[in-house]
């Protein structure tokens, strides 16, 4: 009788040490996964900045106002060669 | 007979007492242990978790997003872009050859510059820095292979400015670290940062770094919106390099405000230095471009009307003994006082602040707000310098008149001038609009605040009128713009050095607005000790006017005149 509760107590602990090493793993596959998964995110939001970066370096007053005069040829207009429309309600 | 008590062992040798002895040694330990252990969980628990969170996260730490900085429109000026550091953990390292040479494949960089830094360093050595999205992949490829054992990617941020320098006295700098160092990356670097470092990571047996971070990390990061345009700012930094590169100045400065709002839609610096700002920072003696002050007070008080002329004595004022001031740029005996500010004349300047009175005049200039900060909430902002009326004698009080013996800021001067163009109001300086965090919130600081009226709006319009007629018959000619009626002021004031005031060394400035009979765009233009013979008249109006004729088109301001 006591052997059996003392095979039952060695069974149970052996199963409980099985399950939280599984879990444990699972926790750490689990981590490696979403590691790698926010590695990836974080790499296309670094090259989506990089992006940005440069659309607002093309946009910028600077190279379109250079852009505009050497390469097309235009010219900074007059103030007073602009006709100001004045919003009417 | 003997008789004998029946045995009794003493009690030290009762089995079951010391069965009870061992037991009580035996707890005696654990007992101490968990006493230990429970004193340190009830009752510092925070200092031992602090501790363990530094070691464990303690790369992860200094990871931080941080917003960017933008033009009032939402054109990008600064942002900070993830990178990476590639550390070598020596004692990880496997094969050292092939990871050398791997590293020196993919980072670019030659091997023998790897190898001296792995026989120089201790247990760890960074193999490079601001590594960019591509070149990470390569590397997080080969990071669970034997060849990435012991390499060591942890996130670094750069901060990039996509225009180049513009504004960048004002923006100033942040590390790799994501931390505002100077300029508004300093002073907004709470609101701009938040730690992203409270991931969950271990070291796994190979060296390799594993991240576990909760899914529900959510960041909250403000961006900071500038009252600054960027395509002002373009036009006025081109307006001043112009100047910079024909006069050669040792400092220039040139400011554009909205009068009505108190919004500065440029801010423009020579030299650039990170996060130091002339516009706030830069003190110097103003010169004639404070006649409109003194002028204004004296038509505010009451002491003077548009109408009245003051005696030149014969153009030769001796306003104390030994002291004398000359007008040697006309030859009139009474001049009015459009007249005083056409001509510049230091004479009539001098009489008006006589005639106002020190304590008038000075609570006048307080009211304009020199002598104090603007509160526009830039680090390193001076107060500039107004002593108190009570020490100034009769030559302080008429050559404050003209603009000497009083330090200014050109953020104070620029703000005095807008309350000229806006009917009298001085308004509250600002710099940052808005502050917009990515979970929604939007902070909105340049609210129009009137801090106090400085002039009736009767008096400004006067104002208007007599600066108009500096920009059209006197020395302001150069800042005429064609459809606009433009009021201003010119300055060429003497520096003082060792010895008094140098003829030789000058700070020439316009302060004008446009258009004069609604005004909506104030500007000063301040050029610093040019190494070429220059004026207010000749090197700043034209800035001035290189500056103001772009604005208007962009913002779309109408003509003023109808004879052009």
């Amino acid at each position: 009788m006591k052997k059996g509760i003392l095979i039952l107590i060695v069974a149970g602990v052996g199963v409980w040490l099985f399950l939280i090493t599984s879990i444990n793993l699972g926790v750490l596959r689990s981590g490696r996964q979403v590691s790698q998964l926010q590695n990836e995110v974080s790499i296309k939001e670094a090259r989506n900045q990089y992006e940005e970066v440069e659309i607002a370096r093309l946009s910028s007053p600077q190279r379109v106002i250079t852009f505009a005069r050497e390469q097309l040829g235009l010219v900074e207009e007059k103030p007073h060669e602009v006709v100001v429309l004045e919003e009417t309600k | 007979m003997i008789s004998r008590t029946p045995f009794s062992a003493p009690s030290i040798f009762n089995v079951k007492k010391r069965l009870y002895l061992v037991f009580a040694v035996m707890m005696l330990a654990p007992l101490c242990i968990m006493s230990r252990l429970v004193y340190l969980q009830l009752f510092r628990h925070d200092e031992y978790a602090a501790k363990a969170e530094r070691a464990i996260y303690n790369s992860l730490a200094e990871d931080r997003k941080r917003g960017g900085i933008y033009d009032v429109n939402g054109r990008v000026w600064a942002q900070s872009v993830r990178t990476h550091a590639c550390g070598v953990v020596k004692k990880y390292v496997k094969d050292k050859e092939a990871t050398l040479s791997f590293l020196s494949n993919t980072l670019n960089i030659p091997r023998k510059q790897l190898e001296e830094k792995w026989r120089t360093s201790g247990n760890f050595f960074y193999a490079a820095k601001k590594i960019k999205p591509a070149v990470y992949m390569e590397l997080a490829q080969v990071l669970r292979t034997p060849l990435g054992q012991g390499l060591d990617l942890t996130p670094e941020y750069e901060r990039l400015h996509p225009v180049g320098e513009s504004a960048l006295d004002i923006i100033g700098a942040a590390n790799s670290k994501n931390v505002g160092l100077s300029g508004i990356e300093q002073m907004y670097n709470e609101e701009m940062t938040q730690h992203i470092g409270k991931k969950r990571a271990r070291h796994s047996g190979r060296g390799e770094m594993i991240y576990d971070r909760s899914l529900k990390d959510t960041v909250n990061v403000g961006n900071i919106y500038l009252t600054l345009d960027q395509t002002a700012q373009f036009y006025t930094e081109r307006a001043l390099r112009h100047a910079v590169e024909q006069v050669h100045p040792q400092h220039a400065v040139a400011l554009v405000q909205d009068p009505n709002t108190g919004h500065l839609l440029a801010a423009a610096s020579y030299p650039v230095k990170d996060g130091q700002s002339l516009a706030f920072q830069f003190t110097y003696e103003p010169g004639s471009t404070f006649k409109s002050l003194a002028v204004a007070t004296a038509l505010n008080s009451g002491t003077l009307s548009k109408g009245d002329s003051i005696y030149m004595e014969n153009r030769h004022w001796e306003v104390a003994k030994g002291f004398t001031i000359r007008d040697k740029q006309h030859n009139k005996d009474y001049l009015t006082l459009a007249e005083i500010l056409q001509l510049s004349s230091n004479i009539g300047a001098g009489k008006i602040a006589v005639e106002i009175g020190a304590k008038t005049l000075f609570s006048y200039l307080k009211d304009f707000g020199f002598g104090s900060k603007t509160d526009i909430n830039f680090n390193g902002e001076s107060k500039g310098s107004l002593s108190a009326y009570t020490n100034w004698t009769k030559v302080d009080l008429a050559t404050k008149g003209y603009g000497y013996g009083v330090a200014v800021t050109p953020i104070q001067l620029i703000t005095a001038y807008s309350a000229i163009a806006n009917g009298g109001k001085l308004m509250q300086p600002h710099l940052v609009d808005r502050i917009e965090y990515t979970s929604g919130k939007v902070e909105k600081l340049a609210k129009p605040v009137e801090i106090r009226r400085v002039l009736s709006n009767e008096t400004a319009q006067t104002m208007r009128e007599l600066l108009q007629t500096v920009v059209e018959e006197g020395s302001g000619k150069r800042a005429q713009i064609k459809g606009y009626n433009v009021a201003g002021k010119t300055g060429t004031a003497e520096k003082l050095q060792e010895g008094g005031y140098g003829q030789r060394r000058h700070v020439v400035s316009f302060a004008g607005m446009v258009p004069a009979t609604r005004p909506e765009l104030v500007i000063l233009v301040i050029l610093d000790n040019p190494d070429v013979y220059a004026f207010g008249s000749t090197a700043a109006a034209p800035v001035f006017k290189e500056i103001a004729e772009p604005l208007l088109v962009l913002k779309g301001i109408a003509p003023d005149r109808t004879d052009f």
